[in-house]
Protein backbone atom coordinates (compact mmCIF):
# COMPACT_ATOMS: atom_id res chain seq x y z
CA UNK A 1 0.00 0.00 0.00
CA UNK A 2 0.99 3.57 -0.73
CA UNK A 3 1.68 5.81 2.14
CA UNK A 4 -1.07 8.04 2.60
CA UNK A 5 -0.91 11.71 1.76
CA UNK A 6 -0.36 14.32 3.38
CA UNK A 7 -1.86 12.88 6.98
CA UNK A 8 -3.21 15.06 9.33
CA UNK A 9 -1.03 15.91 12.14
CA UNK A 10 0.74 13.65 13.66
CA UNK A 11 0.64 12.35 17.27
CA UNK A 12 1.04 15.90 18.78
CA UNK A 13 -1.79 15.51 22.01
CA UNK A 14 -3.31 18.80 21.59
CA UNK A 15 -6.92 18.24 21.72
CA UNK A 16 -8.45 17.98 18.67
CA UNK A 17 -11.83 17.91 20.38
CA UNK A 18 -12.75 18.64 23.56
CA UNK A 19 -16.41 17.97 24.68
CA UNK A 20 -17.81 19.41 27.72
CA UNK A 21 -21.11 19.13 30.07
CA UNK A 22 -22.64 17.62 26.35
CA UNK A 23 -26.60 16.73 27.00
CA UNK A 24 -29.07 15.77 24.36
CA UNK A 25 -32.56 15.20 24.87
CA UNK A 26 -35.01 13.74 22.48
CA UNK A 27 -38.88 15.14 22.94
CA UNK A 28 -40.62 11.68 23.03
CA UNK A 29 -45.01 11.93 23.31
CA UNK A 30 -44.58 13.62 26.59
CA UNK A 31 -41.49 12.22 28.04
CA UNK A 32 -37.82 13.16 27.03
CA UNK A 33 -35.79 10.65 26.48
CA UNK A 34 -32.76 11.71 27.61
CA UNK A 35 -30.04 10.03 25.31
CA UNK A 36 -26.81 11.97 26.87
CA UNK A 37 -25.89 13.28 30.14
CA UNK A 38 -23.54 15.78 30.77
CA UNK A 39 -20.55 13.83 28.83
CA UNK A 40 -16.68 15.26 29.07
CA UNK A 41 -13.64 14.74 27.47
CA UNK A 42 -10.97 15.56 25.33
CA UNK A 43 -9.12 13.56 22.09
CA UNK A 44 -5.84 14.45 20.68
CA UNK A 45 -4.10 15.03 17.06
CA UNK A 46 -3.86 11.74 16.03
CA UNK A 47 -5.68 9.70 18.29
CA UNK A 48 -7.51 6.69 17.85
CA UNK A 49 -10.48 6.92 20.01
CA UNK A 50 -13.59 3.57 20.19
CA UNK A 51 -16.76 3.89 21.75
CA UNK A 52 -18.51 1.29 22.51
CA UNK A 53 -21.30 0.08 24.52
CA UNK A 54 -24.70 -1.26 24.49
CA UNK A 55 -27.28 -0.35 21.80
CA UNK A 56 -29.12 2.63 23.06
CA UNK A 57 -26.27 4.06 25.52
CA UNK A 58 -26.03 6.88 23.65
CA UNK A 59 -23.19 6.30 20.99
CA UNK A 60 -24.28 7.43 17.71
CA UNK A 61 -25.87 10.58 19.35
CA UNK A 62 -22.44 11.32 20.44
CA UNK A 63 -20.90 10.82 16.96
CA UNK A 64 -23.60 12.95 15.36
CA UNK A 65 -22.71 15.53 17.91
CA UNK A 66 -18.77 15.44 17.47
CA UNK A 67 -19.82 15.10 13.31
CA UNK A 68 -21.96 18.50 13.16
CA UNK A 69 -24.97 16.95 12.29
CA UNK A 70 -26.88 17.35 15.61
CA UNK A 71 -27.02 20.20 18.20
CA UNK A 72 -26.92 19.62 21.85
CA UNK A 73 -29.36 20.55 24.06
CA UNK A 74 -26.56 21.92 26.72
CA UNK A 75 -22.73 21.64 26.56
CA UNK A 76 -20.52 22.21 23.91
CA UNK A 77 -18.66 20.55 21.29
CA UNK A 78 -15.56 22.24 20.45
CA UNK A 79 -13.43 20.98 17.21
CA UNK A 80 -9.88 22.57 16.56
CA UNK A 81 -11.27 25.39 19.31
CA UNK A 82 -14.34 25.84 17.09
CA UNK A 83 -17.87 25.79 18.91
CA UNK A 84 -19.67 23.78 16.18
CA UNK A 85 -22.58 22.79 18.58
CA UNK A 86 -24.80 25.81 17.42
CA UNK A 87 -23.53 26.27 13.62
CA UNK A 88 -26.34 26.71 11.63
CA UNK A 89 -27.14 24.31 8.23
CA UNK A 90 -24.76 25.99 6.07
CA UNK A 91 -22.13 26.37 8.24
CA UNK A 92 -22.38 23.06 9.71
CA UNK A 93 -22.58 21.93 5.83
CA UNK A 94 -19.60 23.54 5.22
CA UNK A 95 -17.14 22.87 8.14
CA UNK A 96 -18.37 18.86 7.77
CA UNK A 97 -16.68 19.28 4.12
CA UNK A 98 -13.31 20.92 5.07
CA UNK A 99 -13.21 19.37 8.76
CA UNK A 100 -14.81 16.12 8.90
CA UNK A 101 -14.73 12.80 7.27
CA UNK A 102 -17.77 10.04 7.52
CA UNK A 103 -17.33 6.26 7.13
CA UNK A 104 -20.87 4.43 7.80
CA UNK A 105 -21.81 1.21 8.27
CA UNK A 106 -23.50 0.95 4.82
CA UNK A 107 -20.82 1.81 2.54
CA UNK A 108 -23.07 5.04 0.84
CA UNK A 109 -21.23 5.11 -2.36
CA UNK A 110 -22.85 6.25 -5.52
CA UNK A 111 -23.87 3.68 -7.23
CA UNK A 112 -23.52 5.38 -11.14
CA UNK A 113 -19.73 6.79 -10.04
CA UNK A 114 -16.33 4.87 -10.21
CA UNK A 115 -14.36 4.53 -6.95
CA UNK A 116 -12.19 7.24 -8.52
CA UNK A 117 -15.29 9.28 -9.07
CA UNK A 118 -16.73 8.77 -5.38
CA UNK A 119 -13.97 9.54 -3.48
CA UNK A 120 -13.54 12.95 -5.95
CA UNK A 121 -16.84 13.85 -5.05
CA UNK A 122 -15.84 15.97 -1.87
CA UNK A 123 -13.00 17.59 -3.41
CA UNK A 124 -15.05 18.54 -6.07
CA UNK A 125 -18.01 20.24 -3.79
CA UNK A 126 -14.65 21.85 -2.34
CA UNK A 127 -13.68 23.30 -5.35
CA UNK A 128 -10.79 21.92 -5.85
CA UNK A 129 -9.56 21.48 -9.56
CA UNK A 130 -10.13 18.57 -11.57
CA UNK A 131 -6.21 17.37 -12.17
CA UNK A 132 -5.44 18.03 -8.71
CA UNK A 133 -8.86 16.00 -7.17
CA UNK A 134 -7.32 13.00 -9.83
CA UNK A 135 -4.33 12.66 -8.59
CA UNK A 136 -5.52 12.74 -4.91
CA UNK A 137 -8.17 10.14 -5.26
CA UNK A 138 -5.80 8.00 -7.43
CA UNK A 139 -3.20 8.41 -4.49
CA UNK A 140 -5.92 7.71 -1.65
CA UNK A 141 -7.47 4.74 -3.74
CA UNK A 142 -3.37 3.28 -3.68
CA UNK A 143 -3.22 4.05 0.28
CA UNK A 144 -6.17 2.22 0.80
CA UNK A 145 -4.54 -0.73 -1.65
CA UNK A 146 -7.22 -0.40 -4.07
CA UNK A 147 -5.10 1.57 -6.84
CA UNK A 148 -6.16 -1.26 -9.60
CA UNK A 149 -9.97 -0.64 -8.93
CA UNK A 150 -10.00 3.24 -9.70
CA UNK A 151 -12.93 2.44 -12.52
CA UNK A 152 -15.05 0.15 -10.83
CA UNK A 153 -18.19 1.38 -10.15
CA UNK A 154 -19.40 0.25 -6.28
CA UNK A 155 -21.52 -3.13 -7.36
CA UNK A 156 -18.54 -4.76 -9.19
CA UNK A 157 -16.70 -4.52 -5.65
CA UNK A 158 -16.28 -6.51 -2.29
CA UNK A 159 -18.19 -5.17 0.55
CA UNK A 160 -14.39 -4.74 1.75
CA UNK A 161 -13.28 -3.03 -1.17
CA UNK A 162 -16.33 -0.68 -0.93
CA UNK A 163 -15.54 0.16 2.52
CA UNK A 164 -12.04 0.72 1.55
CA UNK A 165 -13.24 3.29 -1.41
CA UNK A 166 -15.42 5.05 1.56
CA UNK A 167 -12.85 5.47 3.52
CA UNK A 168 -10.65 7.25 0.87
CA UNK A 169 -13.39 9.20 0.50
CA UNK A 170 -13.64 10.01 3.88
CA UNK A 171 -10.27 11.24 3.82
CA UNK A 172 -10.35 12.68 0.72
CA UNK A 173 -10.00 16.61 1.63
CA UNK A 174 -8.06 16.13 4.64
CA UNK A 175 -10.43 15.99 7.34
CA UNK A 176 -9.49 16.84 11.01
CA UNK A 177 -11.50 14.32 12.24
CA UNK A 178 -11.94 11.06 11.14
CA UNK A 179 -15.69 9.54 12.30
CA UNK A 180 -16.43 5.76 11.55
CA UNK A 181 -20.25 4.60 12.78
CA UNK A 182 -20.20 0.54 12.85
CA UNK A 183 -17.34 0.47 10.00
CA UNK A 184 -17.20 -3.26 10.09
CA UNK A 185 -20.95 -3.82 10.81
CA UNK A 186 -21.57 -5.29 7.04
CA UNK A 187 -18.77 -7.37 6.49
CA UNK A 188 -17.47 -10.65 7.56
CA UNK A 189 -14.69 -11.45 9.67
CA UNK A 190 -12.04 -11.35 6.42
CA UNK A 191 -12.72 -8.23 5.46
CA UNK A 192 -13.28 -6.73 8.56
CA UNK A 193 -10.07 -7.23 9.51
CA UNK A 194 -8.51 -5.22 6.54
CA UNK A 195 -10.45 -2.62 7.79
CA UNK A 196 -9.08 -2.75 11.02
CA UNK A 197 -6.03 -2.77 9.33
CA UNK A 198 -6.47 0.16 7.23
CA UNK A 199 -7.49 1.97 10.37
CA UNK A 200 -4.84 1.00 12.34
CA UNK A 201 -2.97 2.26 9.45
CA UNK A 202 -4.13 5.61 9.82
CA UNK A 203 -4.08 5.86 13.17
CA UNK A 204 0.07 5.04 12.61
CA UNK A 205 -0.32 7.87 10.08
CA UNK A 206 -1.72 10.52 12.59
CA UNK A 207 -5.00 10.55 11.51
CA UNK A 208 -7.63 11.73 14.54
CA UNK A 209 -9.87 8.85 14.17
CA UNK A 210 -13.67 8.04 16.55
CA UNK A 211 -15.16 4.95 15.78
CA UNK A 212 -18.34 3.64 17.09
CA UNK A 213 -18.15 -0.09 17.09
CA UNK A 214 -19.64 -3.50 18.94
CA UNK A 215 -16.92 -4.99 16.97
CA UNK A 216 -14.64 -5.83 19.80
CA UNK A 217 -11.17 -6.70 17.31
CA UNK A 218 -12.10 -2.93 16.00
CA UNK A 219 -12.09 -1.80 19.62
CA UNK A 220 -8.99 -3.30 20.61
CA UNK A 221 -7.33 -1.75 17.58
CA UNK A 222 -7.90 1.56 19.28
CA UNK A 223 -5.83 3.76 21.07
CA UNK A 224 -8.32 4.25 23.92
CA UNK A 225 -11.84 2.88 24.15
CA UNK A 226 -14.71 4.95 25.66
CA UNK A 227 -17.17 3.08 27.77
CA UNK A 228 -20.83 4.31 27.71
CA UNK A 229 -24.02 3.61 28.74
CA UNK A 230 -27.44 5.48 29.72
CA UNK A 231 -26.21 8.17 28.08
CA UNK A 232 -22.76 8.76 30.27
CA UNK A 233 -19.17 7.13 29.96
CA UNK A 234 -18.81 4.79 32.26
CA UNK A 235 -15.24 3.79 31.65
CA UNK A 236 -11.96 5.18 29.65
CA UNK B 1 -72.54 -2.07 -59.50
CA UNK B 2 -69.56 -0.49 -60.78
CA UNK B 3 -69.50 3.46 -59.40
CA UNK B 4 -68.23 5.28 -62.06
CA UNK B 5 -66.39 9.00 -61.55
CA UNK B 6 -66.39 11.69 -63.94
CA UNK B 7 -62.48 12.29 -65.10
CA UNK B 8 -62.65 15.48 -67.26
CA UNK B 9 -58.61 15.11 -67.97
CA UNK B 10 -56.98 11.83 -68.13
CA UNK B 11 -54.01 12.68 -65.97
CA UNK B 12 -53.18 9.19 -64.98
CA UNK B 13 -50.56 7.92 -62.99
CA UNK B 14 -49.93 4.46 -64.92
CA UNK B 15 -48.90 0.84 -63.30
CA UNK B 16 -47.14 -1.21 -65.81
CA UNK B 17 -46.20 1.70 -68.23
CA UNK B 18 -47.72 2.98 -71.19
CA UNK B 19 -49.43 0.35 -73.99
CA UNK B 20 -49.99 0.99 -77.71
CA UNK B 21 -53.52 0.71 -77.50
CA UNK B 22 -55.17 1.13 -81.76
CA UNK B 23 -57.03 4.85 -81.77
CA UNK B 24 -60.25 3.21 -82.59
CA UNK B 25 -59.99 1.56 -78.92
CA UNK B 26 -61.57 3.24 -76.02
CA UNK B 27 -59.45 3.22 -73.03
CA UNK B 28 -59.75 3.68 -68.81
CA UNK B 29 -57.87 3.81 -66.40
CA UNK B 30 -58.99 2.00 -62.86
CA UNK B 31 -58.28 1.88 -59.38
CA UNK B 32 -55.45 -0.33 -57.83
CA UNK B 33 -58.27 -1.76 -55.31
CA UNK B 34 -60.27 -3.14 -58.75
CA UNK B 35 -56.94 -4.40 -60.31
CA UNK B 36 -56.56 -6.36 -57.27
CA UNK B 37 -60.23 -7.67 -56.63
CA UNK B 38 -60.53 -8.29 -60.43
CA UNK B 39 -57.09 -9.47 -61.56
CA UNK B 40 -57.08 -6.99 -63.77
CA UNK B 41 -53.81 -5.42 -65.64
CA UNK B 42 -52.57 -2.60 -67.56
CA UNK B 43 -54.03 -4.15 -71.20
CA UNK B 44 -56.94 -6.50 -70.45
CA UNK B 45 -60.05 -5.85 -72.67
CA UNK B 46 -63.19 -5.69 -70.28
CA UNK B 47 -66.62 -4.89 -71.22
CA UNK B 48 -68.13 -1.57 -69.89
CA UNK B 49 -71.47 -1.04 -69.01
CA UNK B 50 -74.17 1.48 -66.62
CA UNK B 51 -76.25 -1.48 -65.36
CA UNK B 52 -75.00 -4.90 -64.49
CA UNK B 53 -78.00 -6.57 -66.29
CA UNK B 54 -76.64 -4.12 -69.79
CA UNK B 55 -73.40 -6.21 -70.04
CA UNK B 56 -74.07 -7.50 -72.69
CA UNK B 57 -74.75 -4.65 -74.95
CA UNK B 58 -71.45 -2.50 -72.94
CA UNK B 59 -68.37 -1.21 -74.37
CA UNK B 60 -65.25 -3.64 -74.91
CA UNK B 61 -62.57 -0.96 -73.69
CA UNK B 62 -58.68 -1.45 -72.71
CA UNK B 63 -57.61 -0.90 -69.08
CA UNK B 64 -54.87 1.54 -70.26
CA UNK B 65 -53.20 2.40 -66.78
CA UNK B 66 -53.75 1.41 -62.71
CA UNK B 67 -53.73 4.54 -60.56
CA UNK B 68 -53.86 4.49 -56.34
CA UNK B 69 -56.57 5.92 -55.22
CA UNK B 70 -56.54 8.91 -53.34
CA UNK B 71 -55.65 9.51 -49.36
CA UNK B 72 -58.98 10.91 -48.87
CA UNK B 73 -60.32 10.07 -45.16
CA UNK B 74 -64.05 10.72 -46.56
CA UNK B 75 -63.31 7.30 -48.37
CA UNK B 76 -61.70 5.02 -46.65
CA UNK B 77 -64.90 3.49 -45.26
CA UNK B 78 -66.35 3.17 -48.44
CA UNK B 79 -65.25 0.27 -50.53
CA UNK B 80 -66.66 1.64 -53.81
CA UNK B 81 -64.40 0.73 -56.79
CA UNK B 82 -63.15 3.98 -59.42
CA UNK B 83 -63.02 3.89 -62.65
CA UNK B 84 -61.60 6.90 -64.77
CA UNK B 85 -63.09 6.97 -68.55
CA UNK B 86 -63.35 9.85 -70.98
CA UNK B 87 -66.54 12.19 -70.70
CA UNK B 88 -68.14 11.02 -73.75
CA UNK B 89 -68.32 7.14 -72.84
CA UNK B 90 -69.50 8.11 -69.52
CA UNK B 91 -72.03 10.50 -71.02
CA UNK B 92 -73.18 7.43 -73.21
CA UNK B 93 -73.08 4.67 -70.38
CA UNK B 94 -74.94 6.39 -67.97
CA UNK B 95 -77.39 7.61 -70.83
CA UNK B 96 -77.67 11.42 -69.65
CA UNK B 97 -75.78 12.85 -72.15
CA UNK B 98 -76.51 16.44 -71.65
CA UNK B 99 -76.05 16.28 -67.41
CA UNK B 100 -73.50 16.82 -64.81
CA UNK B 101 -73.87 16.31 -60.88
CA UNK B 102 -71.06 18.65 -60.28
CA UNK B 103 -67.44 19.58 -62.22
CA UNK B 104 -64.50 21.15 -60.91
CA UNK B 105 -62.53 24.18 -62.97
CA UNK B 106 -59.19 24.99 -62.54
CA UNK B 107 -58.26 28.42 -63.69
CA UNK B 108 -55.11 28.95 -65.58
CA UNK B 109 -54.15 32.52 -63.84
CA UNK B 110 -51.04 32.66 -61.62
CA UNK B 111 -51.72 31.15 -57.97
CA UNK B 112 -52.57 33.70 -55.60
CA UNK B 113 -54.83 35.68 -57.94
CA UNK B 114 -58.17 36.07 -56.54
CA UNK B 115 -59.89 38.33 -58.67
CA UNK B 116 -59.57 35.85 -61.35
CA UNK B 117 -61.21 32.85 -59.04
CA UNK B 118 -63.65 35.76 -57.58
CA UNK B 119 -64.51 36.40 -61.88
CA UNK B 120 -64.68 32.71 -62.44
CA UNK B 121 -67.47 32.20 -59.62
CA UNK B 122 -69.56 35.31 -60.71
CA UNK B 123 -69.44 34.28 -64.62
CA UNK B 124 -70.75 30.53 -63.19
CA UNK B 125 -73.36 31.73 -60.40
CA UNK B 126 -75.11 33.52 -63.04
CA UNK B 127 -74.99 31.63 -65.82
CA UNK B 128 -77.48 28.68 -64.36
CA UNK B 129 -79.89 29.04 -62.26
CA UNK B 130 -79.92 26.68 -58.65
CA UNK B 131 -75.99 26.28 -59.61
CA UNK B 132 -73.74 27.21 -57.16
CA UNK B 133 -70.07 27.48 -57.36
CA UNK B 134 -67.63 27.13 -54.18
CA UNK B 135 -63.80 27.51 -53.54
CA UNK B 136 -61.74 24.29 -53.08
CA UNK B 137 -60.80 25.63 -49.63
CA UNK B 138 -64.61 26.45 -48.86
CA UNK B 139 -65.19 22.81 -50.69
CA UNK B 140 -62.24 21.56 -48.15
CA UNK B 141 -63.88 22.83 -44.96
CA UNK B 142 -67.22 21.52 -46.05
CA UNK B 143 -66.13 17.94 -46.43
CA UNK B 144 -64.05 17.78 -43.59
CA UNK B 145 -66.08 18.82 -40.81
CA UNK B 146 -66.64 15.39 -39.57
CA UNK B 147 -62.97 15.30 -39.26
CA UNK B 148 -62.28 18.40 -37.48
CA UNK B 149 -64.76 16.71 -35.02
CA UNK B 150 -62.72 13.50 -34.86
CA UNK B 151 -60.05 15.70 -34.30
CA UNK B 152 -61.08 17.45 -31.34
CA UNK B 153 -61.67 14.38 -29.48
CA UNK B 154 -58.03 13.29 -30.43
CA UNK B 155 -56.91 16.41 -29.11
CA UNK B 156 -59.32 16.17 -26.38
CA UNK B 157 -58.01 12.18 -25.50
CA UNK B 158 -54.16 13.33 -26.40
CA UNK B 159 -54.57 16.30 -23.56
CA UNK B 160 -55.96 13.95 -21.09
CA UNK B 161 -53.16 11.35 -21.74
CA UNK B 162 -50.51 14.01 -21.32
CA UNK B 163 -52.00 15.27 -18.04
CA UNK B 164 -52.46 11.51 -16.43
CA UNK B 165 -49.49 11.02 -17.55
CA UNK B 166 -47.63 13.81 -16.59
CA UNK B 167 -49.07 13.58 -13.29
CA UNK B 168 -48.13 9.87 -12.85
CA UNK B 169 -44.18 10.81 -14.64
CA UNK B 170 -44.07 13.10 -11.75
CA UNK B 171 -45.35 10.36 -8.84
CA UNK B 172 -42.59 7.96 -10.50
CA UNK B 173 -39.68 10.73 -10.01
CA UNK B 174 -40.70 11.77 -6.52
CA UNK B 175 -40.51 7.99 -5.57
CA UNK B 176 -37.59 7.43 -7.49
CA UNK B 177 -35.62 10.38 -5.65
CA UNK B 178 -37.55 9.31 -2.60
CA UNK B 179 -35.62 5.80 -2.38
CA UNK B 180 -32.39 7.83 -2.47
CA UNK B 181 -33.00 9.56 0.60
CA UNK B 182 -30.24 7.79 2.51
CA UNK B 183 -27.66 8.42 -0.11
CA UNK B 184 -28.78 12.05 0.18
CA UNK B 185 -28.25 12.02 3.57
CA UNK B 186 -25.22 10.54 3.70
CA UNK B 187 -24.13 13.45 0.78
CA UNK B 188 -25.01 15.69 2.99
CA UNK B 189 -23.08 14.53 6.00
CA UNK B 190 -20.17 14.28 3.71
CA UNK B 191 -20.44 18.06 3.53
CA UNK B 192 -22.39 18.10 -0.30
CA UNK B 193 -24.34 21.18 -0.42
CA UNK B 194 -28.10 21.12 -0.85
CA UNK B 195 -27.83 23.11 -3.94
CA UNK B 196 -25.16 20.34 -5.61
CA UNK B 197 -27.45 17.85 -4.31
CA UNK B 198 -30.44 19.43 -5.86
CA UNK B 199 -28.73 20.42 -8.95
CA UNK B 200 -27.38 17.00 -9.49
CA UNK B 201 -30.91 15.42 -9.20
CA UNK B 202 -32.14 18.07 -11.67
CA UNK B 203 -29.24 17.51 -14.35
CA UNK B 204 -29.94 13.91 -13.47
CA UNK B 205 -33.95 14.08 -14.00
CA UNK B 206 -32.70 15.82 -17.17
CA UNK B 207 -30.89 13.31 -19.04
CA UNK B 208 -33.38 10.66 -17.98
CA UNK B 209 -36.61 12.79 -19.60
CA UNK B 210 -34.05 13.43 -22.64
CA UNK B 211 -33.46 9.64 -22.99
CA UNK B 212 -36.52 8.75 -22.16
CA UNK B 213 -38.83 10.71 -24.96
CA UNK B 214 -35.78 9.76 -27.37
CA UNK B 215 -36.76 6.12 -26.93
CA UNK B 216 -40.73 7.61 -26.44
CA UNK B 217 -40.41 9.01 -30.00
CA UNK B 218 -38.47 5.89 -31.80
CA UNK B 219 -41.66 3.73 -30.29
CA UNK B 220 -43.98 6.04 -31.44
CA UNK B 221 -42.29 6.01 -34.58
CA UNK B 222 -42.07 2.22 -34.71
CA UNK B 223 -46.02 2.17 -33.93
CA UNK B 224 -46.62 4.59 -36.52
CA UNK B 225 -45.38 2.47 -39.27
CA UNK B 226 -47.01 -0.48 -38.12
CA UNK B 227 -50.39 1.22 -37.65
CA UNK B 228 -49.82 2.75 -41.13
CA UNK B 229 -48.63 -0.54 -42.71
CA UNK B 230 -51.53 -2.18 -40.82
CA UNK B 231 -54.70 0.49 -41.43
CA UNK B 232 -53.21 0.77 -45.38
CA UNK B 233 -54.00 -2.56 -45.69
CA UNK B 234 -57.48 -3.48 -44.16
CA UNK B 235 -58.48 0.19 -46.18
CA UNK B 236 -56.34 -0.34 -49.03
CA UNK B 237 -55.22 3.61 -49.17
CA UNK B 238 -52.11 5.29 -48.82
CA UNK B 239 -53.77 7.28 -46.38
CA UNK B 240 -51.37 8.15 -43.20
CA UNK B 241 -53.28 7.07 -40.05
CA UNK B 242 -50.51 8.07 -37.53
CA UNK B 243 -48.07 10.59 -37.91
CA UNK B 244 -44.61 11.52 -35.65
CA UNK B 245 -44.07 14.76 -37.03
CA UNK B 246 -40.98 16.90 -36.59
CA UNK B 247 -43.43 19.39 -34.29
CA UNK B 248 -44.97 16.37 -32.34
CA UNK B 249 -41.20 15.01 -31.58
CA UNK B 250 -40.19 19.24 -30.24
CA UNK B 251 -43.20 18.95 -28.08
CA UNK B 252 -43.31 15.76 -26.48
CA UNK B 253 -39.18 16.49 -25.74
CA UNK B 254 -39.38 19.72 -24.75
CA UNK B 255 -42.75 18.62 -22.27
CA UNK B 256 -40.65 15.41 -20.65
CA UNK B 257 -37.85 17.61 -20.20
CA UNK B 258 -40.05 20.11 -18.40
CA UNK B 259 -41.88 17.74 -16.35
CA UNK B 260 -38.54 15.63 -15.34
CA UNK B 261 -36.71 18.65 -14.63
CA UNK B 262 -39.71 20.22 -12.43
CA UNK B 263 -40.69 16.72 -11.18
CA UNK B 264 -36.61 16.00 -10.10
CA UNK B 265 -36.24 19.58 -8.45
CA UNK B 266 -39.73 19.20 -6.54
CA UNK B 267 -38.79 15.97 -4.89
CA UNK B 268 -34.99 16.80 -4.41
CA UNK B 269 -36.14 20.22 -2.47
CA UNK B 270 -38.36 18.28 -0.08
CA UNK B 271 -35.71 15.56 0.48
CA UNK B 272 -32.60 18.22 1.28
CA UNK B 273 -34.91 20.09 3.54
CA UNK B 274 -35.11 17.28 5.63
CA UNK B 275 -32.02 16.71 8.11
CA UNK B 276 -29.79 14.47 7.52
CA UNK B 277 -30.63 12.04 10.58
CA UNK B 278 -34.28 12.59 9.83
CA UNK B 279 -33.34 11.26 6.49
CA UNK B 280 -31.53 7.90 8.39
CA UNK B 281 -34.79 7.57 9.44
CA UNK B 282 -33.04 8.20 13.23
Amino acid sequence: MAAQPAPTPGAARAPVVSVRGLRRDYPMGDEIVRALRGVSFDIGAGEHVAIVGPSGCGKSTLLNLLGVIDRPTAGEVRIQGRDVGGLPDREATAFRLRHIGFVFQRFYLMPMLSARENVELPMAEAGVPAAARAARARELLAYVGLADRERHRPAQLSGGEQQRVAIARALANRPTLLLADEPTGELDAATGGEVIALFQRLREDGTTLVVVTHDDALARAAGRVIQMRDGGIVGR
Amino acid sequence: MLSLVLAAAMQLGTRGGPIAVPPHVRTIAIDTRLAEDARLRVGDRVVLAGQPAAAEGGDTVVVAAIVAPNADPSEIARADYRIRLHLSELQRLVGTGDRVDRFAVRTTAAPGRQDVTDEALARINAAAFGFHAYRSSEVAVRTSRTFQVVNRFHRAIALITIVASSIFLLCILVLRVDERRRDVAALRLLGISRRSIVGSIVVEAALISLVGSGLGTAVGWAASLAINWHYRGVYRTPLAFARVTPDIVLVAVALAIVLGVGAGALAATRLVRLPPLALFGR
